[in-house]
């Protein structure tokens, strides 16, 4: 047994976990307090890739002004489109708001193309790009520093979340909108709230993919990975998310590793439905939740 | 558009043939028809957009140098496209909205999807020959689809000139394959490891790659445990090769990295950024930029467009160049613009020079055209620069 190439292909479930686990947080963020699954996860993500890379390759800002940049605009984002096309779908049928998003979804797409164009594109080096070895265990930089990144935003999430007033005002709509109405929370704010920080962290998740994997109109296909993700980590859960993003990250490590890659698919499938079987509300979720 | 039979525009239309009969002007239809349609489901949206919009520039611009010199035969040639988002049902929508609509002899696909769906069709009506963005092995069978052809070679022929290459440079080297677990990524491999095996090179990994995946750490591994001399990638245009080469390298591989036509664009290589130099791979035209040699059609495509095209545009004009030489050996002949017809026209074609877009005249004997040249990235001149002389597959 190689302990050392088990190591390298754990890290490297972590690292590629991690992603997953940052993007999760976005459906979570919107769907704990909103009840809407929002399938334009994934362009805001690339929204945020392009919005780094028009600040750093087209306004040659720094990299450290250039991810503000883009977070910024995936909250502005989040912001327009809870207020102009969310709020309005409020008490609509689920699969309406649902159609909403996949619509959302494909105009961000279309306005990337018209922007930027279709071809492929990197985004400018902004990582430290020494490898980086735990004792003799290789780990790629930007996967590296990428888990880092993942682990502080998740982090000052999770610490929003439970420490914060909005975090609190989010946590009390999640568990009981009239109530918290009766308590003076301003409900509709916590909308905005929970889809402006979702879209921040998806447009900051969207830098981090894009350093490793590049930007393209259809990078937007990587929200629905996550997607699995979150189900089976439970949607309406921050830890659902951490622990399933990890878990799928290192499960499609070794299934590719030791399969191949054209079981990664099936193997992440094949333990959602497992866990859909066992547990409908996924590990962590909470019982209520309502399937489409 | 409705026209009422009116007595006066009755006497007026009489009155205009018997002018032009008296001036010796023929009917239209008397000169064996007018402007001859190329139709065309192209990717101007979608994941393949970045190719789809260079075709149709290529398109456009070769018919417009054909028309602007009088036509083919002294017929123009007509370019109707509907933008098909890379998706079968709506290329399948386009073509039939454009065949309902237009007498089409000529027709670009955009996919290999497409162009097993639509072959059933193309031959039921027998009216026109079609070419397209795919080079998939499966097509290159002119009894399976015997109205269809690529301006190139198809993908197995790319990797059969690349592995004559290896074989030529370094004998028994150990090959990996790198490719995506999709119909484009699979086309070649299986018939490709066979040919490896009797040029006597060793295929040590091939490694898959799920399609739209970001991190390829896990690969990467896997391809340092094989340590091969040369590691090929197909089924991609760009991502993930460069974070792929990007690893390998730190990991101390010395493998060189190759390519197939789809991420061979200059431009699209210049973007892996530094892991580019020396990047290989193979090409069937020449680049934009090649001044070497004669190459008069692509000094006319440098003059019609100053700036840098790719290669998915010199694929969009190959292709139409091919098309209207089939259209045109038909015409020749004194035959009418079949599907049948124009795939005899377009077979006809040997020792062809296309104006030095290929590096060496060709030949159509089958549905592909099995020539290419290796390329590799020279990074102080930021351009992909010839690495190998032409190599014609069966010569």
């Amino acid at each position: 047994m190689d302990w050392l190439f088990l190591t390298e292909v754990f890290l490297a479930g972590l690292g590629a976990g991690a992603l997953y686990a940052v993007t999760g947080v976005a459906f979570v963020l919107i769907y704990k307090a909103t009840r809407v699954v929002n399938l334009a996860i994934g362009e805001i993500l690339m929204l945020g890739g392009y919005a780094f890379f028009g600040a750093a390759a087209g306004w040659h800002l720094p990299a450290w002004i250039a991810l503000p940049v883009a977070v910024l605009s995936g909250a502005l984002v989040g912001a327009v489109v809870e207020r102009g096309l969310i709020r309005p779908m409020l008490g609509e049928s689920p699969i309406s708001v649902f159609m909403v998003t996949i619509g959302l979804g494909s105009i961000l797409a279309g306005f990337v193309q018209v922007v930027w164009g279709a071809d492929p594109l990197r985004l400018p080096e902004f990582m430290p790009s020494a490898p980086i070895f735990l004792g003799e265990a290789y780990l790629a930089p930007k996967v590296a520093y990428g888990f880092l990144a993942a682990m502080l935003v998740l982090a000052a999430c999770v610490s929003a979340l439970r420490f914060s007033r909005g975090g609190v005002a989010l946590k009390a709509t999640a568990a009981d909108q009239g109530a918290a109405y009766s308590v003076g929370i301003d409900v509709p704010r916590v909308f905005s709230l929970s889809w402006i920080v979702a879209c921040a962290v998806a447009a900051g998740a969207g830098v981090l993919v894009g350093a490793i994997g590049g930007i393209s109109p259809t990078m937007g296909v990587f929200g629905l990975s996550v997607l699995v993700v979150v189900i089976v980590g439970g949607l309406d859960s921050m830890v659902g998310a951490l622990v399933g993003g990890l878990l799928i990250g290192v499960v499609e490590a070794f299934a590719g590793t030791f399969l191949g890659g054209e079981y990664k698919f099936l193997v992440t499938f094949s333990i959602m439905i497992l866990v859909l079987m066992l547990r409908p509300y996924g590990l962590f979720g909470t019982h209520e939740i309502e399937r489409l | 558009m409705t026209r009422e039979f009116t007595r006066r525009n009755v006497l007026g239309g009489g009155a205009a043939m018997g002018a032009g009969l008296a001036l010796g002007i023929r009917p239209l239809a008397a000169q064996g028809g007018g402007e001859i349609v190329l139709g065309g489901s192209i990717p101007l949206t979608g994941v393949f957009a970045f190719a789809g919009v260079g075709i149709h520039a290529g398109i456009q611009d070769y018919l417009k140098i054909v028309n602007d010199a009088g036509g083919v035969e002294g017929r123009k040639i007509k370019y109707v496209a509907e933008d098909t988002g890379y998706k079968v049902d709506a290329s399948v929508a386009a073509f039939n909205k454009i065949t309902g609509q237009e007498k089409v002899s000529l027709y670009y696909g955009d996919s290999t999807g497409f162009s097993k769906t639509i072959n059933p069709e193309l031959e039921r009506r027998g009216s026109m020959i079609m070419a397209g963005a795919s080079f998939a092995s499966e097509l290159n069978d002119p009894r399976k689809y015997p109205l269809q052809f690529m301006a190139g070679p198809d993908y197995s022929e790319m990797f059969g000139i690349l592995l004559r290459y290896i074989a030529k440079e370094k004998p028994a080297a150990r090959l990996a394959f790198v490719y995506s677990d999709t119909e484009f990524g699979r086309d070649p491999i299986a018939p490709s490891e066979t040919l490896a095996k009797t040029l006597g090179l060793n295929v040590v990994e091939k490694i898959v790659t799920p399609p739209g995946s970001v991190d390829v750490s896990t690969e990467v591994l896997k391809l340092r445990r094989a340590n091969p001399d040369f590691t090929i990638f197909h089924g991609y245009v760009l991502a993930p090769i460069p974070e792929f080469i990007t690893q390998a390298r730190q990991m101390g591989l010395r493998s060189k990295f190759m390519g197939t036509f789809w991420s061979m664009d200059n431009s699209t290589v210049q973007r892996m950024g530094e892991v580019a130099e020396g990047f290989m791979g193979v090409m069937p035209y020449r680049y934009y930029y090649d001044s070497e040699g004669k190459s008069p059609m692509l000094e006319k495509i440098r003059q019609m467009r100053p700036e840098y095209q790719s290669t998915a545009y010199l694929q969009g004009f190959v292709t139409a160049l091919l098309m209207c030489e089939a259209v045109k050996r038909t015409l020749s002949a004194g035959k009418e613009l079949t599907g049948a017809n124009l795939k005899v026209g377009l077979n006809g074609i040997k020792d062809f020079d296309t104006g030095g877009l290929f590096g060496v005249p060709i030949s159509i004997p089958g549905n592909s055209v099995p020539v290419g040249r290796i390329y590799a990235f020279d990074g102080k001149a930021r351009q992909m620069v010839p690495a190998s002389d032409w190599i014609r597959l069966g010569a």
